[in-house]
């Protein structure tokens, strides 16, 4: 094959105009489209942007909702922010380990799970809370969070 | 406009930049550790702090000075607040001054010691942080403040930004690209970044070893100097008023065992001489205009990766070392019968140089690069009073130099020198040169003949951008660019010594001034030993012979690499080949790039001549705005036919075979 597949890129880049200020947007669906921000990429919108790739990685690796490592399919971000923390999530964390077996800033090898522990997803009231792919799950039990986990297994085998 | 500084009315300039830059005027170096005042102020360290009208006390460098206000830069509070920020700096620093390139040159340490830290009130706090000696700049993070001043320096004064800060928080970390190896990023070698780091994060990899090696293995060493290298070692050793430090130079070396040691500004005056002539040929056969100088390696790195277009356009000369490695390797070498033996030294003001001589283009010619700061090395472990050491003269032939080959150190010098040498040539009526912008100088030639002969000098990469953008869109017209990547010229050099800042650039180009202005021949034609060079060997400029010696090539060099896929190879390493490669990177790609490709291959299958082509696909060449882009031997088409493509390959055969039989049988 001769063809690259920087063809979703150029979308991207296309549908922002090719704009620098842009960078974080383009980013933000860069990953979504990859599930990390592939280092070839980095390259790629450099160019196409008149950015140093040493600009756009220093970007990258200071927010933490950027990766350069890919993520799983479910995108698993538990919240260790204090109102989480003290109504017990790092006891969760350990069920989650127990569940699919990685721990925070891991992926399980099927590319099917990612764990990420982060400071504050802004639901406080719903303490301790999860979110995976963008859905926030709420006063979270050990159970629940096994029966969640277990849910989004038995999807794939049906 | 006039303020109170610590009790006393003082008079400032009504245009200071700041506070700081006000209070350096009338002899107070407010201590500051990333305030650069050639980039954009950052204001980070906070040590710059001073207390204003008695109430607040806010960092100078951010100042704007007012009429009346009132300043105090040294009370207890501010001692107490400053000595804390190094403590800070201090818990996280490896401290390991003994074995720092930086020692005896650092701020962060002689503020240590000024400011009494014998204890640190701070526990030490390990960093995980990397260190990249893969290269000629040498990076070690455990030393880094944080001050950004190599980060701007690179960004804002040469617009390359090959390095910028990463991650977050305690774990901020200056860094290439994915933490790549320096030498794999777009990085020209300019060694700023170095010549303002404050610290010892970043250094130039020490190559003296390398020559008190090749003296103890009984090798033929012979030195070499650039101009730069004398006005800033007359600074280093506090002699500015010395014009005999090139001859004391030469005695420490003679004495430390070297045989032999010649002046780069003999081969300035070649390179000049040599170059000159290309350009007139080129003026007449109105080909490859503007003429860009190609002395500065900093600037061929820069040109190859983001002015591909340009590189036809470099001068083909060598550099004054690279030109003068190849007459010693080849000739000279000869001449006194010890050709394996001879290793060759030259001291630069720069650190590119080390990765000029490194290119493969070159084939070793230059063995070892020293920079300026490494030769004060060797100078200070011998303990001379290099006061007390009787000059003596450059050897002979190598050793004579006109005014103009010694100007080759700053800015100007090498356009100066090309004119000196057409003045020769042609009837030159009326020169006149002024600035046009920010580092750029614009010189007008006026020939007898009527025709104005427009020639710009630039320094600074920043500034050549813009230039060069100028003359790409037709905003400015040159016939001849001589461009510098530092600013000022090879005088600020990365490997100058401490400071290295614009004050001590313009005092080193007034001493460099100085030791040019007592020198009887003023231009390189006038150099009896070059022209003799010709005699012997080359017969006349250009030549077969020089071109074989003097003259090189460079390529489009690309920031990303990446493996190109042959389409259709030849078996054999024909000398008739020629390499096209097609560009299938997404932009090209979508403009019919794959179709070209195809078409190329019918066509070397169908047709006589176009056997010879070796079909490649190659990944973005980073000239997207001009997709489909072809890359034929080293020469990139953009908007790409088959036509087009067929044009140039064909000129390159003619080129190869000199003559035009091919191209009319087949056209």
């Amino acid at each position: 094959m001769l063809t690259r597949s920087f063809d979703k890129v150029e979308d991207i880049l296309e549908k922002y105009g090719y704009r620098k200020e842009m960078l974080i947007k383009i980013l933000l669906e860069i990953q979504h489209e990859y599930r990390h921000i592939p280092r070839e990429v980095v390259n790629y919108i450099g160019v196409a942007l008149g950015i140093p790739p040493a600009k756009i990685y220093g970007v990258i690796t200071f927010y933490s909702q950027f990766s350069l490592n890919p993520k799983g399919e479910y995108t698993i971000m538990i919240c260790d922010g204090t109102a989480c923390h003290m109504e017990g999530s790092m006891n969760l964390v350990k069920v989650i380990e127990e569940e699919i077996g990685i721990r925070p800033g891991e992926v399980t090898q099927d590319l099917k799970f990612s764990l990420d522990k982060v400071g504050c997803l802004g639901a406080c009231a719903l303490a301790p809370a999860m979110v995976i792919n963008g859905e926030v799950y709420g006063k979270l039990t050990p159970d629940k969070v096994r029966e969640i986990l277990r849910n989004i297994k038995e999807r794939k085998a049906e | 406009m006039k303020i109170n500084v610590n009790g006393k009315q003082v008079e400032i300039k009504d245009d200071a930049k700041n506070i700081m830059e006000a209070l350096r005027e009338i002899g107070i170096e407010i201590p500051n550790l990333c305030y650069l005042s050639e980039t954009s102020v950052y204001g980070a360290c906070r040590m710059c702090l001073v207390e204003v009208d008695g109430k607040e006390i806010v960092t100078s460098c951010t100042l704007a000075p007012r009429e009346g206000m009132s300043i105090r830069t040294h009370t207890p509070k501010i001692y107490e607040m400053r000595k804390g920020i190094l403590q800070l700096l201090l818990a996280s620093h490896d401290g390991d001054c003994t074995t720092c390139e930086m020692n005896g040159k650092c701020k962060l340490q002689r503020y240590a010691r000024d400011f009494g830290l014998t204890t640190n009130r701070f526990a030490t706090v390990s960093k995980k942080t990397i260190t990249d000696n893969s290269s000629i700049i040498v990076r070690d993070n455990a030393k880094c403040i944080l001050c950004g001043d190599c980060v701007r320096a690179c960004e804002e004064l040469q617009t390359v930004s090959a390095i910028d800060f990463a991650y977050r928080g305690f774990d901020t970390q200056v860094v290439p690209s994915f933490e790549e190896k320096i030498e794999n990023t777009e990085c020209v070698f300019c060694g700023q970044c170095v010549a303002y780091c404050p610290t010892g994060a970043l250094a130039i990899r020490n190559d003296v070893d390398k020559v008190y090696k090749a003296i103890e293995d009984g090798k033929y060493v012979i030195g070499m100097i650039a101009p730069a290298v004398r006005a800033s070692l007359q600074e280093e050793f506090g002699l500015e008023d010395d014009i005999a430090m090139a001859g004391r130079m030469v005695s420490v070396l003679k004495m430390i065992g070297f045989k032999k040691v010649f002046d780069v500004a003999f081969s300035a005056d070649l390179v000049a001489y040599e170059e000159a002539h290309e350009f007139l040929e080129r003026l007449e056969k109105n080909e490859r205009l503007p003429q860009f100088t190609s002395c500065c390696p900093g600037w061929v790195k820069f040109a190859e990766q983001y002015y591909p277009e340009y590189v036809p356009h470099l001068s083909s000369v060598k550099s004054p070392q690279m030109a003068l490695g190849a007459v010693i390797k080849k000739y000279y070498a000869k001449e006194i019968g010890v050709a394996e033996d001879i290793i060759l030294v030259s001291v630069m003001p720069c650190t590119a140089k080390k990765f000029e001589a490194e290119r493969e283009e070159f084939n070793g010619d230059v063995d070892i690069v020293l920079t300026t700061r490494e030769l004060v090395k060797v100078f200070k472990s011998t303990g001379m009073d290099i006061k007390m050491v009787e000059p003596e003269p450059f050897d002979r032939p190598f050793g004579l130099s006109s005014q103009s080959g010694l100007s080759f150190g700053k800015t100007g010098g090498v356009l100066g020198s090309v004119i000196e040498v057409i003045a020769d040539k042609a009837a030159v009526k009326n020169v006149n040169t002024k600035q046009i912008s920010e580092g750029t100088n614009l010189t007008e030639i006026e020939l007898e003949n009527g025709r104005i002969v427009r020639g710009i000098a630039v320094f600074g990469l920043g500034n050549v951008r813009k230039v060069v953008d100028k003359l790409k869109n037709g905003e400015l017209q040159a016939d001849v660019v001589e461009v510098m990547a530092c600013n000022y010229g090879c005088i600020g050099g990365g490997g100058q010594p401490y400071p290295n800042d614009v004050r001590t650039r313009a005092r080193r180009a007034s001493i460099l001034r100085e030791t040019q202005s007592v020198d009887v021949l003023i231009s390189p034609t006038e150099n009896f030993h070059m022209r003799q060079l010709y005699e012997k060997y080359f017969g006349a400029p250009l030549s077969h012979e020089a071109h074989e010696t003097l003259h090189t090539e460079y390529k489009h060099r690309r920031r990303i690499q990446q493996e190109e896929i042959d389409i259709l190879p030849l078996p054999t390493d024909d000398e008739e080949k020629i390499e096209i490669s097609v560009c299938l990177g997404t932009s090209c790609y979508t403009k019919g790039s794959y179709e070209i490709l195809e078409k190329l291959i019918a066509l070397s299958n169908n047709e006589e001549w176009a056997k010879n082509l070796e079909i490649k696909g190659t990944f973005c060449l980073e000239n997207c705005g001009k997709a489909p882009n072809v890359l034929i031997n080293d020469r990139i088409v953009g908007e790409a036919t088959i036509e087009k493509i067929k044009e140039v390959a064909l000129s390159e055969i003619r080129e190869k075979q000199g003559d035009t039989e091919i191209s009319k049988s087949n056209l």
